[in-house]
């Protein structure tokens, strides 16, 4: 794994615009569907999948104030460190797992995250993959959930394969180093988290999974 | 319709627009930054000095986009974790020390603030860094209502422990009201202790927390 501290490194993701291997989610579910109207068309004569999909109902939702006025309370907080939008749910995830940890139920803990949302893959994950090939698996579980957009800043998106910028590492160093009361290290949320759950995701949606863990981590499909 | 820009029109609201009156008005401390311009907001304007907005701003797209099969809002994924962690930790029996290890991992940070709201005799302090300035808090309720010594906010579990409930049919280990009794109450009254500050709490659909 590379250790190597650069706390700035979340703040280096390159933007979407400039990035040639980012796609929208549209544009990327045609490419994962082989490109062809009739593959699109087969995902989306899924019907829950196709419901949960792409809605464009953003325009119509009149409680979007509170989402804003949040964005702007997080990023007009710079110190200790600037924060994202993901700051308490990664607090959230870290301090979760440093309790399992301690209690050597975080084999269990993680088995129970995969239980838990085990429907969702059962139900809309699992068919897509079956006729439509295990490239979907990823989008299922990255750029489709806001269990991921609401976690990684920015999801790079390539066929067979998805990078980010690890959402914890910082805030795990800065705890570390500032308050002191974790037990855990940057390689348990890698190994006793994120790899547990989607490789335990992966198997109930019949997908191999390669994870690099990183900085800048990597889940693709083998 | 004659069409003007902030400065021009400063400069016009001022009455002739004199150097000497916008002087004036600039010496006003308050009053100035509204006439400020962006060459005087951007320089230190924390939020417009981000590089890093727009993957923020996507992520808010993406979450409100989703509607079905109900409303996505921003703190979707905070609420859901944190059910299923309680969950997953009264289904162990471990609730309790769940929440004790909340306040045990935070305890450092509340001896600090314990130590300004004690220094400046002002508790309102502890719930301004207990809700208000706390990401934990800001990112998870939709908004704060506040008023002094006391803070509301809509439940942000109960809908979602619903939604859970109704579309994973997973979450069976706890109802709603394990949810104030097992978590925020525990973890907030953790928190007071710490801070040397005296709570009472009021859950409902929009909960209330007061100085006691």
């Amino acid at each position: 794994m590379e250790t190597k501290n650069r706390p700035d490194s979340i703040l280096l993701t390159a933007p979407a615009d400039k990035n040639q291997s980012c796609m929208s989610r549209r544009d990327f579910t045609k490419k994962a569907a082989g490109i062809s109207a009739v593959s699109v068309f087969a995902l989306m004569s899924l019907p829950e999948l196709a419901a949960a999909w792409m809605n464009n109902e953003i325009m119509s939702r009149d409680d979007m104030d509170d989402g804003l006025k949040c964005i702007i309370k997080t990023y007009s907080t710079t110190e200790p460190y600037p924060l994202k939008f993901n700051e308490g749910l990664v607090r959230q995830h870290l301090r979760t797992l440093d309790f399992a940890v301690r209690k050597g139920v975080d084999k269990e803990n993680a088995e129970h995250f995969v239980s838990v949302l085990g429907p969702v893959m059962e139900r809309h994950i699992k068919p897509a993959v079956a006729k439509l090939g295990k490239g979907i698996f990823l989008w299922g579980i990255f750029e489709r959930t806001g269990c991921s957009y609401q976690l990684y800043e920015h999801i790079n998106i390539t066929e067979g394969e998805r990078t980010f910028a690890c959402p914890y590492k910082r805030t795990l160093e800065y705890h570390n180093k500032e308050v002191g009361t974790y037990s855990i290290k940057w390689e348990d949320m890698c190994g006793k988290w994120c790899s547990p759950i989607w490789n335990g995701f992966a198997k109930v949606a019949g997908v191999e999974l390669k994870i690099e863990p990183g900085e800048t981590c990597k889940v693709s499909v083998v | 319709m004659e069409i003007l820009n902030r400065r021009d029109f400063a400069k016009k609201a001022l009455g002739g627009g004199g150097l000497l009156t916008l002087l004036t008005a600039f010496n006003l401390p308050g009053v100035a930054s509204a006439f400020s311009g962006p060459e005087i907001v951007v320089p230190t304007n924390k939020f417009l000095n981000r590089p890093d907005l727009g993957d923020a701003l996507k992520s808010l797209y993406m979450t409100y986009d989703s509607t079905t099969p109900y409303p996505h809002k921003f703190n979707e994924t905070i609420s859901k974790h944190q059910l299923r962690a309680l969950e997953f930790f009264v289904s162990k029996n471990l609730d309790k020390e769940y929440a004790e290890h909340y306040v045990a991992t935070m305890k450092p940070v509340l001896l600090k603030i314990k130590e300004a709201v004690e220094k400046e005799k002002n508790p309102e302090k502890a719930l301004i860094a207990l809700f208000d300035d706390n990401p934990c808090a800001f990112q998870l309720f939709d908004h704060i209502n506040v008023k002094p010594g006391e803070r509301s906010f809509p439940c942000p579990y109960k809908g979602k422990l619903q939604d859970c409930k109704y579309w994973l049919g997973t979450f069976k280990a706890i109802e709603w009201k394990d949810v104030c009794d097992r978590w925020c109450i525990p973890t907030w009254n953790g928190f007071a202790e710490t801070l040397g500050i005296k709570i009472k709490v009021q859950p409902s659909d929009v909960c209330k927390v007061k100085l006691a």
